[in-house]
């Protein structure tokens, strides 16, 4: 009896596990892509991810970067234009960051959409991700 | 003399029934359980419009766009697209779920402050009140009414910020 619960409690856990993944895991699969991208892929840069974070873009005639909403302070929190709250995106100080890999895919579509006009690279998403994981 | 004063009394009565129903509109009726990939979704850069809001085929214009929301892009996954758009249907004003194609010369809208509703119930609001720094835009629902992602928009709970 007590062997079919746990059995079933682990059947149930089971897509938990699986959708949970850490950081490093994420960037190991960025790394991967961009080397398939360009074959002198030498490793990410906490130094261009920031770049990148602080980039200014034009949209609709206004300046938009990812510290537009995400904070000029990726450790503090950041408010969306329409009065949502958005949390740290440092992992140092917010360690749910980058722990489900269709949702960092998700924000990736739309806000690399949203302030570039384009999709990130492989390279620029490994970037992003080693300075918010690396930031103090 | 008579016949004005039953007028009179009638119209009284009629007022009362209509305030007192205009007044009951403004809980709008939420569903007990509410989707979790709408709140989830439909919660993360903006308050989670209750779907009472507009009616379906609003709701379906909106979601046959989500790419191009607003000046954002807010797309889904097709399943959680799906999962949400019948979520929103079903508990939508109306509960009209024709798609959202318009007639000659109709317009869906698709903005909450763009249907009559809104305007009936804000006129007593001056258009610099939404421009308050503490409200920041007619979109910001929560800071008059605190209950608004539960559906309450009561007029004697609103709380106007200074």
């Amino acid at each position: 009896m007590s062997r079919l619960f746990l059995l079933l409690l682990a059947a149930s856990l089971a897509p938990l596990a699986q959708a949970a993944s850490s950081p490093a895991e994420l960037l190991q699969g960025y790394a991967a892509e961009a080397r398939q991208a360009a074959p002198g892929f030498s490793g990410f840069s906490a130094e261009r991810g920031k770049e990148l974070y602080y980039r200014r873009n034009t949209k609709d005639g206004k300046a938009i970067s990812c510290a537009s909403c995400h904070s000029d302070d990726p450790r503090r929190s950041g408010m969306t234009p329409s009065f949502r709250k958005i949390g740290p995106m440092a992992s140092a100080v917010n360690p749910e960051r980058f722990r489900d890999p269709a949702k960092v895919e998700k924000w990736f579509r739309r806000n690399c959409d949203d302030v570039l006009s384009r999709a990130c690279t492989p390279l620029e998403k490994g970037d992003f991700l080693t300075f918010l994981t690396t930031l103090r | 003399m008579r016949y004005l004063a039953s007028l009179i009394a009638a119209s009284l009565l009629l007022a009362g029934i209509t305030h007192a129903e205009e007044h009951e509109g403004r809980r709008l009726a939420m569903p007990a359980k509410v989707n979790a990939a709408w709140k989830t979704e439909c919660g993360s850069c903006h308050m989670a419009y209750p779907p009472g809001l507009l009616p379906g085929r609003s709701w379906n214009a909106l979601m046959n766009n989500l790419s191009h929301h607003f000046g954002s892009n807010a797309s889904l996954d097709k399943g959680t697209e799906a999962e949400i758009r019948q979520f929103l249907l079903y508990a939508s004003s109306d509960r009209d779920t024709r798609p959202a194609k318009a007639a000659p010369g109709e317009r869906i809208v698709t903005r909450i402050t763009d249907t009559a509703r809104f305007a009936d119930w804000h006129e007593e609001v001056r258009a610099d009140v939404f421009r308050r720094q503490s409200v920041g835009s007619a979109a910001n629902c929560m800071a008059c009414h605190r209950g608004a992602e539960q559906g309450n928009f009561d007029e004697h709970q609103v709380r106007i910020p200074r």
